[in-house]
């Protein structure tokens, strides 16, 4: 395979069919895996979902499939703990997000300002929480919320005579969405430290403040990478995998949709029909999100024009 | 003149050179500590993990111990077991241990001067606080240890992971450089499809890939769940490495080319070399969510005690009746490896997340 002249893609060069057709070769055979991976991890499962998604197929009875037309679909409508369950997910990610992205931005506002001092290791430790696994996360609120043991209850609550607060239902998910707030700012940090300067000396020339050199240079300048951890942010918290894996399983997942799912698939249910007929419901609704935050970047997002296709 | 920064908090337009160095300083030490305040309560849930489990059991139980880890101080006289007390004196407060105790007077030893005999104190005893020593113990750890099996945990989650890391970078690399370099046939459009597979929540493809992998395959109880998948690639580190390998020049490949290297080579001799940080930065990410990885675990690996990944044990502490000091030491056993690996890899991996986000 050790041809001595292939150039793909190589700029004014006259390049034969058949070197042509062997480097495309190459280029298919490399991103074979990929390609596999798509089809049998991704294609296969989402319609093989939709085809369940209209059956009674059962955990235990795996053999008896009957299709069932929408009734699955019924039943959703009909089940206000699904209701709730999509509900809370899509409050989830509108409450959750925005604080997690003003919380970077801010940050990386700071961070991107030469007056601050010992920015590398600071850099790490604003990132370091990003990477503890949630069930670490989940002891140390727990343990930090205890009503009679915890700092919270001992130096912040009872001097100020306020009744305790639910580690498990009201401070680890705050917590847990603050110290996720690493991987945005880190890129949007990288986006402002690579604005040129010189727009700022211009713009200060003309009279611009600081906030009017905020909202007109540097937020349009790194809007890509504001859009870049808004889509990383969504993810994660419809219980997806985007960059960093936060170790939840299904059942505990950030969004109580997906482990509803998981419920009705291993709980008393064991209904996988039903839980494809949840998971695509839940598919559409994040998808409607996605197109939705895609369409706005018209508005918002400046790309660079040169990198058309790295951009979706 | 006039030296006002370009990005700084505090502008100040018409103001002498000597006010305006004032306002810069203050702005800038206001700024700086208000950013370490800030970071010190971001971490403090930490501080109280470590605290914790630095106390002893018996402290936990005793109402009025401090908040740092402490032990009573005592002293063994004849035999006995003493509690030392902070006493108030006309020479000052005394660390003294207490002999014997009545209503209105109390008997005491100077640790310091056991020849003294016992004082006479006048007082009640009551009023009387213990007095405690600052003091660390790992109690908390040996008790760990014990219980969890922790060897086997570390050598699951290292099998895991490592043969995880060898099928990702394989494949994510291979496939990014077919994105890069090749003239694949529908490459754009595949490469958009591989964009938007990020998108894609893992609860749409949870039930088929459960009944293909438990039931088709029948690995309910083995590695390959967590394994197998990485060998296809991960579309958002293809996307990582597919901007870097771009950003390298064709000269250098088309060299190695001309010198008759294959494709492979190619990839292996030049590209590979030239992106080592963010072939990093890509092994580390995937390092951190082998460690976390729990959706596949605890489908595949409930049934099999013995193969589970320290992660997915953990979640059992709760339920395995710990002390809170013991169960705040199991949350560092789990978060120490990570936390260990990004501190030694900042360098790396902080520049490349930089790089990552600049080249969207």
């Amino acid at each position: 395979m050790n041809t001595t002249a292939a150039l793909p893609d190589a700029p004014n060069k006259k390049k034969s069919l058949s070197l042509r057709r062997y480097s495309a070769r190459v280029g298919f055979l490399l991103v074979l895996p990929w390609i596999l991976g798509f089809l049998l991890l991704k294609a296969f499962p989402i319609l093989a979902a939709l085809w369940y998604s209209f059956t009674d197929f059962h955990m235990l009875q795996p053999d008896q499939i009957h299709f069932i037309g929408l009734q699955n679909y019924l039943t959703f409508l009909k089940d206000p703990a699904a209701g709730s369950s999509l509900f809370r997910s899509v409050s989830y990610f509108i409450t959750t997000v925005p604080i997690e992205m003003i919380a970077a931005l801010l940050l990386a506002a700071i961070f991107a300002s030469e007056r601050l001092r010992g920015k590398r290791i600071l850099r790490t430790l604003f990132f370091m929480p990003s990477i503890i696994p949630a069930v670490a996360i989940s002891i140390v609120i727990s343990g930090l919320a205890n009503p009679t043991t915890g700092w919270l209850s001992l130096y912040i609550l009872n001097p100020l005579h306020l009744p305790p607060i639910s580690g498990r239902g009201t401070l680890y998910p705050i917590i847990l969405a603050l110290w996720t707030v690493g991987p945005g700012f880190l890129i949007m940090l990288g986006a402002m430290l690579n604005v040129p300067r010189e727009i700022y000396e211009a713009a200060r020339v003309d009279g611009a403040g600081p906030i009017a050199a905020f909202i007109y240079i540097t937020f349009p300048m790194i809007s890509p990478a504001v859009f870049f951890s808004l889509v990383i942010n969504m993810i994660s918290s419809f219980g997806g995998v985007a960059l960093l894996d936060r170790g939840l399983p299904y059942s505990q997942s950030l969004s109580p949709m997906e482990s509803y799912i998981s419920r009705v698939m291993f709980g008393s249910d064991l209904n996988l029909g039903y839980a494809s007929a949840l998971a695509w419901v839940m598919f559409i609704v994040i998808m409607a999100i996605t197109l939705a935050l895609f369409a706005s970047t018209r508005y918002w997002v400046h790309f660079a024009e040169e990198q058309g296709d790295a951009e979706i | 003149m006039q030296r006002s920064n370009r990005r700084g908090l505090f502008h100040h337009a018409d103001a002498s050179t000597l006010t305006l160095r004032l306002w810069e300083f203050t702005g800038t030490a206001l700024l700086n500590l208000l950013i370490w305040l800030s970071v010190v309560v971001f971490l403090s849930p930490l501080s109280f993990m470590v605290i914790t489990f630095l106390k002893s059991a018996d402290q936990l139980r005793d109402g009025n111990a401090p908040t740092y880890p402490a032990k009573l101080q005592t002293l063994t006289y004849k035999g006995q077991t003493l509690l030392v007390y902070n006493v108030p004196t006309s020479s000052g407060v005394k660390n003294w241990a207490m002999l014997d105790r009545f209503r209105t007077y109390s008997d005491f030893i100077d640790p310091a001067n056991l020849q003294a005999g016992p004082i006479r104190w006048n007082g009640f005893w009551g009023s009387l606080t213990l007095h405690y020593n600052p003091g660390i113990t790992f109690e908390n750890f040996t008790n760990l240890w014990k219980t969890v099996p922790y060897p086997r945990l570390l050598r699951n989650t290292f099998i895991v992971i490592g043969l995880g890391e060898l099928g990702i970078l394989l494949s994510s690399i291979m496939v990014a450089y077919g994105f890069a370099r090749f003239p694949v046939p529908g490459g754009k459009t595949l490469f958009l499809l591989l964009i938007a597979t990020i998108m894609i929540p893992d609860s749409i493809t949870l039930v088929p890939t459960f009944v293909l992998f438990g039931r088709v395959f029948n690995w309910d109880g083995t590695f390959y769940p967590l394994i197998v998948p990485q060998f296809f690639g991960s579309a958002i580190y293809i996307f990582l490495l597919r901007q870097n390998f771009k950003s390298i020049p064709r000269d250098l490949d088309e060299a190695a080319m001309l010198d008759g290297a294959g494709p492979l080579r190619t990839l292996f001799s030049i590209i590979v070399p030239q992106s080592i940080p963010t072939i990093v930065t890509v092994a580390l990410l995937f390092f951190f969510n082998g460690w976390n990885e729990m959706k596949m675990a605890s489908l595949y690996l409930g049934v099999r005690p013995d193969l589970q990944t320290i992660a997915f044990s953990a979640q059992a502490s709760p339920s395995y009746g710990f002390t809170p000091q013991t169960l705040q030491a199991s949350a560092l056993v789990l978060m120490i490896v990570p936390v260990v690996v990004i501190f030694l890899a900042q360098r790396y991996f902080m520049q490349n997340m930089i790089i990552a986000g600049v080249e969207k």
